[in-house]
């Protein structure tokens, strides 16, 4: 650094009230509490408020955001723990695939397709991806890529549950209110859930597979059941997103193993921010309904994804969320040196 | 019989041509290029321009564009990859998703249909007994050949291919040797991007030139690199020729939908026995836990 | 520089909105809205929007349509549905036909759903919303079958285009001619893997069946292969002389043409493969298509009939306006299904759905693909007679043109067998 008079660096300093509200005095001041909490709850107001005064066609999108939501965050579950998953449509379409089955051939009601979609599904993609965990690097990825796009080829080809017409008339989930705030619940469900798990010593074992496997294995601690366990969970509620929407479609294809189901978690958590659950709610807020808007321009949303995406990944890695927060939280300054 | 082995023998080729960019850039640079469906696309796109746009001969503009693919290349390494090199998730990432910009602009523009078309080298074919071949699939087929020598060699036994080498085996080693790894990263997926065009030149022929077809190029390279084993040539071929031979053997004898299973299952059997790959040699990838 | 430069980026982009704006909204009557969802990218979405462009100039170059008394123009809105994607989801088609809908609250809708799972689909989004819809796309026959199962549910649901049995039947004929004239004998059916396709092929091999043709063989192909040769083997292997195909998939299509040629299979194809069923098939595939014998259905979308004046008018002035359709299908249905609706809208002097929905099904239309007339299943009837029916027609490439050779009220010419073939 040069000594003159004119060089100056960049300072980021913790706002007073971040320090303050950082310890347990927090509780005493009103105003340190609403620091904290406002926050948390403001989301949770306008997701609540949201449905209620939009009209018919966005509260569809309400709720396709919300199960992209939820299929983020798996994604980023599984990122965490040092995964990264190409292939959220697999978990997507088996979970899709489960419940439509159940609900046509077993005539199960939603009550009952849905969990057994979600657990079932979450056996299936363990199993199938479970040799893959003892691997490292490119493995997951390229494997996780490479199967969505198999298994909607093979059940086209092998024309079971509807081939390549999909079954249809499938049970829906009931009224618009009950759809949506159910999709909204579950997705704040989620977002807590995993949250809690993350900040637990479980989720702390996780992100250290993350950082290090091999110092985990060290501390003689079996890396492969946890991250099997870990792929259990983000499988189950990437199933559990598929279930939802194809009740809340009543239809499933072929077409819910597309690409658009493992772009689209990655782009809207690559904006959001990578790591933090909020991120990739967050990204998904955004990214829906940028996309309902775009729809004039067809195929080239895709495109536009991958756009995002790759500037998101290569020039803010740490995305949205993590960029408020700093702001939020800090301020910065320029400072002699 | 004789059909089944010269088809199962082109199919076979085509796959080696598919996967050999991808499987060539991850053997030398440690690079997943999943842009490899897109620029096989584009490179194929670009010797169509060349031709029906600009008028040039055929021969000029699929040299043309295996460069101007060898530049695309190297770009996507110098702009993109350079800056999260090391971040091996973010690289592959990174490439999928500019593959699939590639090809979803390409579909937008309508890439589709059937109006775009390679046309072959020469036409007409030779029978031998019973079976038909065109020229245009045995000059893929003797190419396909000719190509997997010349990379051989190539690899074993110029300096810049020994250099490659020796970054895929150890990059500290080869930078205090003065191997700089960004140039030979760059120049891998240089070279990966032109064999897809390559390859785009010398397959597009057989079918129509359409987008999606860049989605099956990906699926099929990444399956024969995982069956075969991620850095092994050999296994490549190995694997390619299993899995070129089971699917014609499938579409012959039990029915041509379900050809796709092959590499499916092909990848499923490996990862439950083989996890690296037939002939792979990362042994310090399995068994780690 | 910089400020000039905006200058006159401002008045270009504002006289490009001001060229833009539509000349029917300034004629005069609210303008009547047809909602036109398709797949807007692929060649078929093309031509059909062309063909409703076409009808629609026209309707309004005469001042519109005359509702109760006030002459109104069309005016289209298009929404890309991509459709015809397999990669793309379902729901995504249906929401963009919903967003259509809600938003732009369209009259009516014309062209509308391609794929089949989605047209199912769909069938329910337009009844809940009550929209008169006249579909000139999708050919599934389960149209008929839903519609039977609610008639007072789905009456809004019209559909112009064909079924595959139809379709059929216009290739029966020739069929019919290679085995009396010209003694051929083994066909071998080689089906897409959809109902269409099947559903197509069913029926001709009932009537080969019947007629004392050989069945060498069946075998129903999925729809994204990319590779024929083990089934052309087969073809070889069996001595087939005939190859009965629908193909509706371009690159399967296109491979399937190279290969036969390639492998020199010495089987005539008979039915319906993309690419080289187009007015532009010769430019498309090369002279490897002469001598197959494909299916117009319906009429009126490349070939200028002679015999039907009407129906080579449409073709020629489309083809002066916009060139040689790409495909061979429905744009003939597409222009139809805007006089049909204007003419019920008159008819009915009012916009309300119900009643437009009514006298919709009392039509009776000489139209460019035929006599429009409804049945109970709001299905257009076909026949082989346009002065009775609707029409589709069997042609074979002969010189590189598309000779027509049945049904006899529009034939130019006769079956004729390639050189190569053998007896």
């Amino acid at each position: 650094m040069a000594d003159n008079g004119g060089s100056y660096r960049k300072e980021r300093v913790d706002r007073g009230i971040k320090a303050r509200s950082d310890s347990v005095y927090a509780i005493a001041s009103f105003r340190d509490l609403s620091y904290l909490l406002l926050p948390r709850f403001l989301p949770l107001l306008v997701a609540f408020i949201l449905p209620l005064i939009v009209g018919d066609y966005w509260g569809k999108v309400l709720v396709y955001a919300a199960v992209f939501g939820i299929l983020a965050l798996s994604w980023d579950f599984l990122a965490s723990c040092g995964l990264f998953s190409l292939g959220q449509a697999l978990f997507f379409g088996i979970g899709a695939y489960l419940a439509g089955a159940f609900n046509y051939y077993l005539h199960w009601p939603i009550y009952a397709t849905i969990p057994a979609a979600s657990v079932g599904g979450a056996l299936l993609c363990t199993a199938l991806l479970a040799p893959v965990m003892r691997l490292r690097g490119v493995y997951f990825a390229m494997i996780t890529l490479v199967l969505p796009m198999l298994f909607s080829r093979l059940i086209v080809a092998t024309k079971v549950i509807g081939g390549s017409h999909g079954i249809t008339n499938l049970t829906p989930l009931g009224s618009r209110w009950f759809t949506i705030y159910f999709a909204l619940l579950a997705l704040f469900v989620c977002l807590f859930v995993f949250r809690r798990i993350m900040a637990q010593d479980y989720g702390l074992v996780l992100s250290a597979i993350r950082d290090d496997d091999r110092a985990v294995m060290s501390a003689a601690i079996n890396i492969f059941w946890r991250k099997v366990q870990a792929l259990f969970i983000a499988s189950g509620v990437g199933c559990f997103a598929g279930a939802l929407m194809c009740h809340n479609y009543q239809f499933v294809g072929p077409s819910a193993f597309a690409l658009d189901y493992s772009l689209m978690p990655l782009a809207a958590t690559a904006l959001g921010g990578p790591g933090s659950f909020v991120g990739a709610v967050l990204g998904s807020a955004v990214l829906v309904p940028l996309s309902e808007a775009l729809r004039a321009f067809g195929g080239l949303r895709i495109a536009f994804y991958c756009l995002i995406l790759m500037a998101c990944i290569i020039v803010l890695p740490e995305g949205i969320f993590h960029y408020m927060a700093r702001k939020y939280h800090r301020f910065e300054r320029m400072v002699k040196v | 019989m004789l059909s089944l082995l010269i088809y199962g023998l082109i199919q076979s080729v085509i796959l080696v041509l598919y996967a050999y960019g991808f499987s060539l850039v991850y053997g030398i640079s440690g690079i997943a290029n999943f842009a490899h469906g897109g620029i096989y696309i584009l490179g194929g796109f670009m010797t169509w321009c060349f031709m029906n746009a600009l008028g040039l001969p055929y021969f000029l503009s699929a040299i043309f564009s295996v460069i101007l693919m060898g530049l695309l290349g190297f770009g996507l390494y110098w702009g993109l990859l350079l800056r999260i090199r090391g971040i091996v998730l973010s690289e592959v990432v990174v490439t999928f998703v500019a593959g699939i910009a590639i090809l979803e602009i390409l579909a937008w523009k309508g890439l589709y249909g059937f109006y775009y078309n390679l046309p072959v080298f020469v036409k007409g074919g030779i029978s031998l007994g019973d079976v038909a071949i065109d020229y245009q699939r045995l000059f893929a087929l003797g190419s396909g050949i000719a190509l997997a020598g010349l990379l051989w060699a190539f690899v074993h036994h110029t300096r810049m291919g020994l250099s490659f080498r020796g970054i895929a085996q150890d990059e500290r080693t080869a930078l205090s040797l003065g191997i700089e790894s960004d140039w030979v990263g760059a120049l891998s997926l240089a070279i990966g991007s032109s064999l897809a065009a390559v390859a785009a030149i010398l397959v597009l022929p057989l079918g129509v030139l359409e987008a999606n077809i860049g989605y099956d190029v990906l699926i099929y390279a990444v399956t024969v690199a995982i069956v075969g084993g991620l850095e092994s040539g050999f296994g490549m071929i190995a694997a390619s020729l299993i899995i070129g031979f089971g699917q014609i053997a499938v579409a012959r004898y039990i029915g041509s939908s379900w050809m796709i299973i092959v590499p499916l299952g092909a990848i499923v059997l490996i990862l439950a026995i083989r996890p690296s790959g037939l002939f792979g040699s990362f042994k310090e990838l399995e068994e780690r836990i | 520089m910089k400020k000039r430069f905006l200058l006159s980026a401002l008045l270009l982009v504002a006289a490009g909105l001001a060229f833009s704006f539509p000349a029917q909204v300034l004629a005069g009557g609210k303008p009547i809205i047809l909602g036109l969802p398709t797949a807007v990218n692929t060649d078929w979405g093309h031509d059909d929007i062309n063909a409703v462009n076409l009808a629609v100039e026209e309707i309004n170059a005469k001042g519109g349509v005359s509702v109760g008394g006030v002459k109104r123009p069309f005016k289209v809105q298009i929404t890309d549905t991509r459709g015809m994607d397999p990669a793309t989801p379902a729901h995504d088609a249906l929401m963009a036909v919903e967003k259509l809908i809600l938003q732009k609250d369209p009259h009516a809708i014309v062209v509308g759903f391609a794929r089949s799972e989605i047209f199912m689909a769909g069938m329910d989004l337009i009844a809940k919303h009550k929209i008169p819809y006249l579909g000139s796309y999708a050919t599934t026959h389960m149209f008929q079958k839903q519609f039977a199962k609610d008639p007072a549910k789905y009456k809004y649901l019209f559909r112009l285009s064909v079924d595959a049995i139809a379709a059929a039947k216009a290739v029966t004929d020739a069929i019919d001619t290679l085995k009396r004239q010209h003694g051929l004998q083994r066909v071998f059916f080689m089906p897409q893997d959809t109902l269409l396709s099947k559903g197509f092929n069913g029926v001709l091999k009932r009537h080969c069946e019947n007629t004392g043709w050989q069945v060498v063989g069946w075998e129903s192909i999925a729809s994204d292969a990319s590779d024929f040769s083990a089934v052309l083997t087969k073809v070889k292997e069996s001595d087939a002389q005939m190859i009965c195909t629908f193909w509706d998939v371009a690159r399967g299509g296109t491979i399937l043409l190279k290969q036969w040629s390639s492998m020199q299979v010495p089987a005539l194809f008979v039915g319906f493969v993309v690419g080289a069923n187009s007015p532009r098939g010769w430019e498309f595939m090369g002279e490897e298509i002469e001598y197959s014998i494909y299916t117009e259905a319906p009429i009126g979308s490349g070939i200028p009939l002679k015999k039907l004046p009407k129906t080579r008018k449409f073709v020629e002035k489309f083809i002066e306006k916009f060139g040689k359709p790409h495909g061979q299908w429905l744009t003939g249905a597409a222009y139809d299904s805007i006089y049909v609706l204007a003419q019920a809208i008159e008819r009915a002097g009012c916009l309300d759905p119900d009643k437009v929905v009514a006298e919709v099904e009392k039509t009776d239309y000489d139209g460019v693909i035929g006599r429009i007339r409804f049945d109970d299943t709001h299905q257009v009837v076909y026949g082989t007679d346009p002065k009775e029916s609707a029409l589709c027609l069997a042609y074979q490439w002969q010189d590189g043109k598309q000779v027509p050779i049945y049904p006899p009220a529009v034939a130019e010419g006769k079956v004729r067998l390639p050189p190569w073939m053998k007896k």
